[in-house]
């Protein structure tokens, strides 16, 4: 079986809690769904704070692939993509 | 509107930029702009457009200044420690440039007052630390037709975006929906005191790109600055055409506070005092209570109630089966905002009556045991 290649996924600030504060780490996938389910197996409880029960995106996260923002979680995910995961901030 | 001699030549180097000139210079002198919160990004945001010759500049804030912000709201001094911050900040805008009026609102930006103090600004900057007003600020906009720069930081990171009315996505088009507690905020999370000085001084540069109709503004980009990695990066930002406010079929065609709009539901919540917690602590019922800290693990780690369990605000809505059906749950975090959220969800989840520690365990420390250790 072959491996899916991973791609970079850019983690936004206040959910580095669940990646030991790391910004950016690599993820398994081909699509978004496959992606966010490696990160989760990574960070666990990680996807959860993203993705609500029905598999839709929290409306305080933006997730976009290089610079297409994705709506949809099968949205397809290159090995040279990036996963940027973007999350509304409050502090001022 | 005429520049005396003394503005032309204080404002000699925007007069030399030709894409500016006296024309440009002139607009500034006329603009009304308000910041929205005298804080890390309004205070170099203010002093910007103070030296820029915005024409009337508005400050909306109702805090007083704390040693704690001294990092890095510059317009603040040692000894303005304890006063209004709306007073000290025109007091130093004033210095900066006498040629301007500053316009003080000391107040909460609430439904009742928000079109008020809006309306008579032609540019509105946000820089408030508090999601609920973050909304609050778009929706008159969008309502009143105002363009908006919205700037938020986080630890080592920043975002600002612009809204034009009727052109671009508003900041309910960017994230529909935030609640308190579920994004950390600055006291919380902690904040690099520079960063506001990079973020603030973009929503100035885009106020004065609005007012002298220069460049293109941030119109439907989301930009991100990280300070760590010195990266800015872009995304586009559609308008959505079923945005609550600035959709089709808006359904926010009032003014309301995010918070006054589940003011009801949170009437069912018990808001206990530090005081209070202790004494039911004290009566010994640990069947009937349990104490839900919702902080994040780390900040857990470095203190906590004896007894209580770990369920970060994010995982709470899947761990909600963590918590002992029959028991009321008493949500703790630092300030007091996570754990209101948590109640809310709580209640979502079936929860009928859960309670909160009121100002967090900040006021536990100051108010029960000075030896509790807070990040």
């Amino acid at each position: 079986m072959t491996q899916t290649p991973a791609c970079t996924v850019r983690i936004a600030s206040p959910l580095r809690s669940y990646t030991g504060g790391a910004a950016k780490v690599a993820a398994d996938g081909a699509t978004l769904s496959e992606v966010l389910a490696d990160l989760d197996r990574q960070f666990p409880g990680i996807r959860f704070r993203m993705i609500d029960e029905q598999d839709a995106i929290r409306p305080h996260i933006r997730l976009y692939v290089d610079a297409r923002e994705v709506k949809s979680l099968s949205e397809a995910v290159g090995a040279c993509e990036t996963v940027h995961v973007i999350c509304a901030l409050s502090g001022g | 509107m005429i520049l005396s001699a003394a503005e032309q030549s204080r404002y000699q180097r925007h007069l030399a930029l030709a894409e500016v000139g006296p024309a440009g210079q002139q607009r500034l002198k006329s603009a009304r702009v308000l910041i929205v919160g005298a804080g890390g990004l309004g205070s170099p945001a203010a002093m910007y457009l103070a030296a820029a010759g915005v024409g009337t500049l508005g400050i909306v804030d109702c805090d007083r200044v704390e040693l704690s912000n001294l990092h890095r709201q510059l317009l603040f001094a040692t000894a303005d420690v304890g006063r209004p911050k709306t007073d000290a900040a025109c007091e130093r805008l004033a210095h900066l440039n006498p040629e301007i009026a500053l316009e003080a609102h000391a107040l909460e930006l609430r439904t009742a007052n928000a079109r008020e103090v809006l309306e008579n600004y032609d540019v509105i900057l946000d820089g408030t630390d508090r999601l609920a007003t973050r909304y609050l600020v778009n929706d008159a906009c969008v309502i009143l037709a105002k363009p908006l720069v919205s700037a938020a930081i986080h630890r080592f990171e920043g975002q600002v975006m612009t809204y034009v009315p009727g052109r671009s996505a508003c900041y309910r088009c960017l994230y529909p929906e935030a609640r308190e507690g579920i994004v950390a905020n600055c006291a919380e999370a902690g904040v690099l005191g520079v960063l506001p000085g990079v973020l603030g001084a973009i929503q100035a540069t885009e106020a004065v790109k609005l007012v002298t109709g220069l460049g293109e503004p941030l119109a439907g980009r989301l930009l991100t600055y990280d300070a760590l990695e010195m990266t800015f990066r872009e995304f586009p930002v559609e308008r959505r055409r079923d945005c609550a406010v600035c959709g089709e079929r808006p359904s926010i065609t009032v003014l309301a506070d995010q918070d006054e709009r589940c003011a009801t539901s949170l009437e069912r919540v018990r808001r206990l005092a530090a005081a209070e917690l202790r004494e039911t602590l004290c009566r010994g019922t640990p069947a009937a209570v349990v104490l839900v800290d919702v902080r994040e693990p780390q900040e857990f780690a470095i203190g906590r109630l004896e007894g209580s369990i770990n369920i970060p605000i994010g995982d709470l809505p899947q761990r909600l089966a963590d918590i002992p059906r029959g028991a009321t749950p008493i949500f703790l975090c630092r300030s007091g905002r996570r754990s209101l959220a948590a109640c809310e969800l709580a209640m979502g989840g079936g929860i009928e009556a859960p309670a909160h520690l009121e100002g967090g365990l900040l006021a536990w420390a100051r108010e029960i045991d000075s030896t509790f250790a807070l990040d």
